[in-house]
């Protein structure tokens, strides 16, 4: 679960990246061509205006002051053609000649170069017209000014500037929607794949990861691993079928033996010796059919868990059931076994099983906890989660060897005396995989805390 | 009691015949699934008992053949798979009971005798049971002998009425846990005697005669005599 929360995280990183790569990309391009558009537009406007003054002052200097006015006059009747604009003032800044009447105040300057506002009538209203100039001086404080109304220059330029800024922004949300299609493709299938897993964890190894026929890497991937799936299940199956032929192999011959035994047992004159060593081979014999059982059911948890029968139990009763049961025999070896649980903890599950391992469970406190120490066993019910508990005060298990007990015919040093097969707690664990629970063995201060926890059914 | 084993098992067989003749019981034996069907419709016989797999036809066909032409003779499967849910597919399939080898003769001998006693008191309903001098109230959950009341706990309760209603008969421990706890496992103590040495406490303590008996190797019988 948690791998697959991390992936949707790097999934929706790579999304942002690229987005913001993307967005970097398209507005260092656009800036780019902002810039040299509106470079462009410039030489060309400041290349007319340099033309004009060229030959304005070439006038003056073939004509004198007289020639240059003639010629502004004439020219100032192009206003609003081309947006031409002229001003010869003298030294107070008083027209002598041009299309605009006073010398503006407020006007910003680089060298020669000047711009302005003039206010022009348009459309009933007045409206500001920005303007470019060169500024020349004559003679005696005179000043020749000529520009050029630069505001559909201007206009021009702000379009260009929004156009730009909505097809970035229109660019960056499109790039936005389509990673976020993806990324949430890739996750789609990824959870696809994770959850075929889990299913095959459980054990059903039939499922496999489907294929898209879009002939991408997850398709490449997914047939890999269906392959791979098909060599396991060949191989499990093998297993399989060896083992189950094993176990019916030698149930057939300790039935036979068993049976052998039991009838010579029916003889009256059976010398004494005899008969108790043949009670004791039979009790061996029993001990071998138990342990065949246990691990029988430890592989069809393990291995063929879909085949079995799951129904809704309520767990609270089914323990409740097996402590009553344990309760006589626990006392008369001096325990106390106590049982509380929530009204009703409903479970999905098979009831052999379950009801083995609650045996495990009891049997294992029976056998190590020692007499006088008490044993508590509570089943609750939350809301995402039935938690079953078996607590006791006895000897408990060293926490170095906690995991490890878990594990088939592993035993403690100091129960080797004590008979078992080693087998119980890794049944236990079995029946707790398949339920897709998971067991802790935890302290008890002092002694032995098994907590078992069910995902809600 | 007429008994029919389909077993090709052949040394097994050999045992359970001879043990089962040795408790007087006739037996007719076949070695596979096809004949053991045929003996099965031509003759009558109290119980079938059939291993479930066999040559030719396996026990779970020979059930449901049996169970098609309306022949309801109680059937027992002997089998050696003994997985989880093998017990539940068996009953399914119309089978009565279902042994898992290897198993106790005496186990096989008291399941034989309750199965050929079924259709009597044991599926009943009724409302009051009665063996010797002991009572049964079903509906007050009451127990009486000698007209005195027996106090027992519900579990007491539900372990006496199984017996009441095999009066007689070989009940072993694990018949008691499947009929009385509905647990089908094989308990590595003894947890089921000290069960009954509380409700034979009960029953047997103070009163004239003892009614359950321990039956040596295979279970408890309630039996107004010794057995």
């Amino acid at each position: 679960m948690s791998s697959r929360k991390k992936f949707r995280l790097s999934a929706s990183r790579v999304t942002l990246l690229y987005v913001l790569i993307f967005a970097a990309g398209i507005s260092s391009i656009l800036v780019a061509s902002y810039y040299l558009t509106a470079r462009v537009l410039d030489r060309e406007v400041d290349a007319v205006i340099r033309g004009e003054v060229e030959s304005l002052v070439d006038d003056y200097r073939r004509g004198g002051m007289l020639q240059l006015i003639d010629t502004l006059n004439r020219r100032a009747d192009n206003w609003g053609r081309t947006g031409a604009v002229y001003l010869l003032a003298d030294a107070d800044g008083n027209r002598i000649a041009g299309n605009i009447g006073r010398w503006p105040n407020r006007l910003s300057s680089n060298g020669d170069w000047v711009e302005f506002e003039i206010d022009a009538s348009e459309h009933g209203g007045v409206v500001a017209h920005p303007v470019r100039a060169h500024l020349f001086h004559l003679q005696d404080g005179v000043r020749l000014l000529v520009g050029t109304d630069i505001l559909e220059r201007k206009r021009l330029a702000s379009r260009m500037r929004s156009a730009m800024l909505w097809g970035a922004g229109l660019c960056v949300g499109l790039a936005t929607l389509v990673s976020i299609g993806y990324s949430r493709g890739v996750r789609r299938r990824v959870s696809e794949i994770a959850a075929t897993c889990e299913n095959i964890m459980r054990g059903d190894l039939s499922h496999r990861l489907r294929i898209e026929k879009a002939s991408d890497e997850f398709d490449a991937l997914s047939m890999t691993v269906n392959h791979m799936l098909d060599r396991i299940q060949q191989q499990t199956e093998v297993l399989r079928t060896t083992f189950d032929s094993a176990a019916h192999d030698l149930r057939a011959p300790l039935y036979r033996a068993r049976v052998r035994i039991e009838e010579g047992l029916q003889h009256e004159d059976l010398p004494p010796a005899a008969r108790s060593t043949m009670e004791a081979t039979l009790s061996e014999l029993e001990r071998v059919q138990r342990t065949l059982g246990t691990l029988l059911q430890i592989a069809q948890a393990e291995g063929h868990g879909s085949e079995l029968a799951m129904e809704t139990l309520d767990f609270t009763s089914l323990a409740r059931e097996l402590v009553d049961l344990y309760q006589p025999e626990a006392s008369t070896r001096g325990l106390t076994i106590a049982f509380s649980g929530s009204d009703s903890a409903q479970l999905r599950g098979n009831q052999q099983l379950l009801a083995q391992a609650l045996v495990n469970l009891l049997e294992n406190a029976l056998k190590y906890v020692p007499s006088g120490c008490r044993v508590d066993v509570s089943v609750k019910s939350n809301k995402d989660s039935v938690v079953l508990e078996v607590a006791d005060n006895g000897p408990g298990i060293p926490p170095e060897d906690r995991q490890r007990v878990l594990q088939p015919f592993v035993r403690l040093e100091r129960d080797r005396p004590k008979s078992g097969s080693g087998l119980g707690l890794s049944l236990i664990a079995a029946v707790m995989r398949l339920h897709r629970a998971t067991i802790e063995l935890l302290d008890n201060n002092p002694g032995l805390r098994v907590r078992c926890t069910f995902p809600a059914n | 009691m007429r008994l029919l084993l389909i077993e090709d098992d052949l040394q097994a067989a050999e045992y359970l015949i001879k043990s089962l003749r040795e408790h007087h019981h006739e037996v007719t034996h076949s070695a596979d699934g096809v004949d053991g069907l045929e003996k099965a419709t031509s003759q009558r016989f109290d119980v079938i008992i059939a291993d479930r797999q066999l040559p030719r036809l396996d026990g779970l066909s020979i059930i449901a053949k049996l169970r098609e032409k309306g022949d309801r003779t109680p059937v027992l499967i002997l089998s050696a798979l003994g997985t989880v849910d093998d017990r539940v597919h068996g009953l399914k399939a119309g089978g009565d009971d279902y042994l898992t080898k290897p198993f106790a003769f005496a186990e096989l001998l008291a399941r034989i005798e309750a199965l050929s006693r079924r259709a009597s008191l044991a599926a009943q309903e009724v409302t009051r049971l009665k063996y010797s001098d002991l009572e049964l109230d079903l509906l007050a959950r009451r127990a009486t002998r000698e007209g005195r009341t027996i106090d027992l706990t519900a579990k007491e309760f539900q372990l006496l009425e199984y017996f009441m209603r095999r009066p007689e008969q070989v009940i072993t421990r694990t018949m008691l846990l499947e009929g009385v706890w509905n647990l089908h496992f094989d308990p590595q103590t003894n947890i089921i005697d000290v069960h009954m040495s509380r409700l034979r406490n009960c029953v047997d303590k103070g009163f004239s005669k003892p009614l359950i008996h321990t039956v040596r190797g295979a279970g408890y019988v309630l039996k107004d005599e010794q057995p």
